[in-house]
């Protein structure tokens, strides 16, 4: 197997598809909270859409999230005069039914029964205001920060990962951030794998991970990401400080090295059908050895 | 009275080796009905492979009769396909075939090593999506017609039942036709293999299987004939 049917196979094993059973818990949990969010804003003209990694198809089963935004027109004061409003309108909307975390711009939500007491449904809902008619722009309110407005654009967001051509070297990029606690914004990330491979994008996926790593390794000191939606007015290199340059360095470095000593699978471990195909063998050479027992079944 | 009563040294030797060897099951005496409930590991090489939960209800007549088992995880589905009846219960293996697996006289630990390791580690094959590796039997008469093919070489369904009559008679006289049916007095044919055979299956379970056959008669044949065991 080459490294990059290697790749390709890890990748499949973290797909999520519509038809999985935690795409399908996550669309009635979704249907759940729209239905809360509606109910409590009935007079309001609400957009309620999925956006993240859903959206953006740059889902990985071992760690995802689902979020959703949901925005009021420009000239509708019914779910809150401020954005401060409309965030805390939503919070208490929410917390009929869940336990809300504020996180942000986000509100994520958490069982509150005596069943889902504390889990997190791994749900982050976003509340916020079109700035105009066009319904494109937002203002998000921030709940933490100096400051407390953010203008975000949310198809610029999904074009900007969807047309990047890197989608499954993202994938892998998350898979890595998960894999190594890395505290890295998994949009800042997404967006410092668009930039590194910009020039990259005819190249292996193998090659490209790689070559993300070298750059981690040797310049991540001169990385700087922008919001494709605000590139003057966001500024994210909080979200990209020193020491977190110094922690993806120091793993880019250790990846490369396990790589070059190890190979892939000391970055990404076996894949689900190396595993299976590994078990299934094992399974024979002890059924090799045991005594052969036929099973039988009387008549029910 | 049950077999632990009648025999507490045989109960205390069987707790004894089967605790020793596979800690995580437990004795436990429940209405006077011996079973053993625990998690049971597939192990090879030393490594444990895989781990089922489960229940052994020991036979009254314990070591004589075989222990009921029962899956309890849930992890098996009840399905004929897998061996397992909609009560829970598993068929490890048929009763007439014992002899071979579990001999009479051999521990409850013999049991589990052998016939109930092979059990489950089949399942854990069935699960990964391939075939029994030790092949299986059919369900009822089908799969007690496969047996005694095997074990007399003959299809002949007359042959056979008269095999299973022999096997069941309390006694077998020589001057008895000899069940091959050439023509020949038992004692001058295939009086030693009978006799072979008679210390290997119980008449009660030559009788159980005499009755399926006698039961199902010729389409016992037909059914297993269309039947492609694996």
């Amino acid at each position: 197997m080459t490294a990059d049917e290697y790749l390709k196979d890890v990748l499949a094993s973290q797909a999520l598809g519509d038809d999985s059973n935690e795409v399908k818990a996550l669309q009635k949990h979704r249907a759940d909270v729209e239905k809360l969010i509606r109910d409590s804003f009935k007079d309001t003209a609400l957009t309620i859409r999925y956006a993240g990694s859903k959206a953006k198809g740059t889902m990985n089963k071992e760690s995802y999230d689902l979020d959703i935004v949901s925005y009021v027109s420009s000239d509708d004061n019914t779910a809150g005069e401020t954005l401060e409003d409309i965030y805390n309108n939503h919070k208490s909307a929410l917390a009929k039914k869940y336990y809300v975390e504020p996180r942000g711009s986000a509100l994520r939500l958490k069982g509150c029964d005596a069943e889902n007491l504390g889990v997190d449904f791994h749900i982050d809902v976003v509340p916020g205001r079109f700035t105009d008619e066009t319904q494109t722009d937002a203002y998000l309110y921030q709940s933490g920060g100096d400051k407390k407005r953010l203008k975000t654009n949310l198809d610029v967001h999904l074009d900007y990962v969807r047309d990047s051509d890197v989608i499954d070297a993202i994938r892998l990029a998350k898979l890595w951030k998960v894999r190594n606690a890395l505290p890295i914004r998994t949009f800042v990330l997404e967006l410092a794998v668009i930039k590194l491979l910009e020039k990259k994008k005819n190249k292996s996926l193998s090659a490209q991970m790689e070559h993300f790593w070298t750059e981690l390794r040797d310049n991540s000191t001169n990385l700087t990401v922008e919001d494709p939606a605000n590139p003057n007015g966001n500024d994210l290199s909080k979200c990209l400080d020193d020491n977190l340059k110094s922690q993806l360095a120091d793993s880019a470095k250790r990846t490369l090295e396990q790589i070059d000593s190890s190979g892939w699978e000391a970055v990404y471990g076996k894949t689900e059908e190396q595993e299976k195909a590994a078990r299934v063998e094992i399974l024979r050479r002890a059924a090799a050895v045991a005594t052969p027992s036929r099973p039988w079944l009387p008549e029910e | 009275m049950t077999w632990h009563r009648n025999d507490p040294a045989l109960y205390e030797k069987e707790k004894a080796e089967v605790e020793a060897y596979f800690p995580d099951l437990h004795f436990v005496v429940e209405n006077d009905i011996v079973y053993v409930r625990g998690s049971f590991p597939l192990m090879f090489e030393g490594r444990v492979l895989d781990r089922y939960s489960i229940e052994l209800q020991l036979a009254r007549n314990h070591p004589a009769g075989l222990p009921i088992v029962r899956e309890t995880g849930g992890r098996i589905p009840r399905r004929l396909d897998r061996h397992i009846l909609s009560n829970g219960t598993a068929c490890v293996l048929i009763p007439d075939e014992r002899w071979r697996l579990w001999p009479i006289g051999t521990s409850l630990l013999k049991y589990l090593t052998g016939p109930l390791h092979s059990f489950f580690l089949a399942q854990a094959t069935v699960e990964e999506g391939r075939p029994w590796p030790f092949g299986q039997w059919a369900h009822g008469a089908k799969g007690t017609f496969q047996f005694y093919r095997e074990l007399l070489n003959t299809s002949d369904l007359r042959m056979m039942t008269t095999y299973l009559d022999y096997l069941a008679a309390k006694k077998v006289k020589g001057h008895w036709p000899c069940p091959c049916r050439n023509g020949k007095k038992l004692r001058d044919c295939h009086v030693n293999q009978i006799k072979e055979l008679r210390e290997k299956i119980s008449r009660k379970d030559a009788e159980r299987s005499l009755a399926i056959l006698k039961v199902a008669g010729e389409s016992a044949i037909e059914m297993t004939e269309a039947y492609a065991p694996e």
